[in-house]
């Protein structure tokens, strides 16, 4: 009898237990340690600005190589980002429009951890500074 | 006097026009591979390219029955790996489940359409050898080794339009070392054949596309080898829907043809576009970059 009176305890901790573990929601995504930019990239000159022809080609870039993760719009709201350990970045806050060209080009082109290297995604020297230009957009949004 | 010498040949220097540097257009398709053909494309040196094509069971079968074929036992499925060794140069190896092909390939794109325009076409020529995988038995009583293997040769010329029009034609020849022989009741068969086509691709988003694919073999009577029993050649017709990612291209479509491997498809497809001998079909490519 006694024992029943165990197994019962044991059954209605578990149970409750159960209901709980089903309240528990992932934990936030953490966000990324400051970025360290060599200086050499943070000065870093594009080439190519100004050149208005390449801002199609950095929008349709970017849909296919960022937007999953970044969104389509830049606030870290792409379908994967939820995926991910460590928050994509918003593009438009203020924290962002700090970087210059030159970081976002080490950012996106050297990478780090879950912001993996895009130099041999995106390999054309021109291509890669069409996708700055149109990250540069997005800050404006 | 020198000093004047000296500032004109500096003149001449600063009003020389800076030569641009010419660079190939932009993904004129979006993997090597297009339906059932094969394209201009190869990804850039050191990538690893996955392929994985399949190819369900004919539509009008059983209806709806076996899900328009999709769940038919007929279906058919390659699995590949392609490495780019240049960036021009590509070699493959692949495993087909219908005759269980094993196929070895090399790409070599020669020429390339630039921006500039300077150079207006992609040129590329793409070969293989075809190892037929089955049984002994099924190449008859006189087995040699090399009665398993086909050759495929095809020259591809590509030009990209605009960012929304790509289009690609080929010519191909086709050997087969052994086809079917009386032993299963078909005779007449060619060893080898001719074929042209083409594909073109309709961009109209960042990532999505039209495609359509046509291929048809040309039979030459004066250099037939068999002109009382004609082979049941049949041009191959494809339309579908591809959409591609940073490392992926997925194409969902409906084609004629079962076979995967091109000289099986130029030499053995007999599935008619006018008798609605479709089937559905995918293919997937992943990229590794090293």
């Amino acid at each position: 009898m006694k024992s029943i009176k165990h197994i019962s305890i044991i059954i209605f901790a578990i149970a409750i237990v159960s209901v709980f573990m089903a309240f528990i929601t992932p934990q936030d995504q953490k966000k990324g340690e400051k970025w360290d930019i060599p200086e050499k990239y943070q000065t870093m000159v594009n080439s190519y600005a100004g050149d208005a022809s390449l801002k199609k080609i950095g929008k349709m870039l970017y849909s296919k190589h960022c937007k999953s993760c970044h969104g389509s719009k830049g606030l870290g709201d792409g379908s994967k980002a939820a995926q991910l350990d460590t928050f994509p970045g918003d593009f438009s806050s203020a924290e962002f429009k700090e970087h210059t060209p030159g970081d976002m080009y080490y950012m996106t082109y050297v990478g780090r951890d879950e912001m993996e290297s895009f130099e041999k995604k995106i390999s054309d020297e021109e291509d890669q500074w069409a996708v700055i230009m149109y990250l540069a957009g997005l800050q404006n949004n | 006097m020198i000093f004047s010498i000296g500032v004109a040949i500096g003149q001449n220097d600063e009003s020389k026009p800076e030569k641009k540097k010419e660079r190939p257009v932009r993904s004129m398709f979006e993997s090597s591979v297009l339906i059932d053909d094969q394209t201009s494309v190869i990804p850039i040196k050191n990538t690893l390219v996955m392929h994985i094509q399949h190819r369900f069971g004919l539509i009008k079968t059983n209806s709806a029955s076996d899900l328009f074929g999709i769940y038919a036992p007929s279906a058919n499925t390659r699995m590949g790996l392609n490495y780019s060794i240049l960036n021009n140069l590509m070699v493959g190896y692949g495993i087909t489940k219908k005759n269980m092909y094993n196929d070895f390939q090399v790409k070599w794109a020669f020429l390339r359409q630039t921006r500039s325009g300077n150079i207006p076409l992609n040129l590329a020529v793409y070969a293989n050898m075809a190892i037929d995988g089955r049984k002994n038995s099924v190449f008859g009583d006189d087995y040699e080794f090399a009665n398993r293997l086909s050759y495929f040769t095809q020259l591809i010329v590509g030009r990209k339009f605009n960012e929304w029009f790509s289009m690609e034609v080929n010519v191909s020849y086709t050997h087969f070392n052994a086809v079917p022989t009386e032993k299963i009741n078909v005779t007449g068969y060619e060893h080898s054949v001719f074929g042209a086509g083409g594909h073109v691709r309709f961009k109209f988003s960042a990532q999505s596309s039209i495609v359509l694919l046509y291929s048809a073999p040309i039979f030459i009577e004066g250099m037939a080898e068999n002109t009382d029993v004609l082979n049941d050649w049949s041009p191959n017709v494809g339309i579908g829907y591809e959409v591609a990612t940073s490392t992926h291209a997925f194409q969902i479509f409906v084609t004629t043809a079962d076979g995967i491997v091109p000289q099986d498809i130029y030499m053995y497809n007999t599935s008619k576009l006018g008798e609605s001998e479709i089937r559905f079909g995918f293919n997937i490519t992943r990229l590794w970059g090293f």
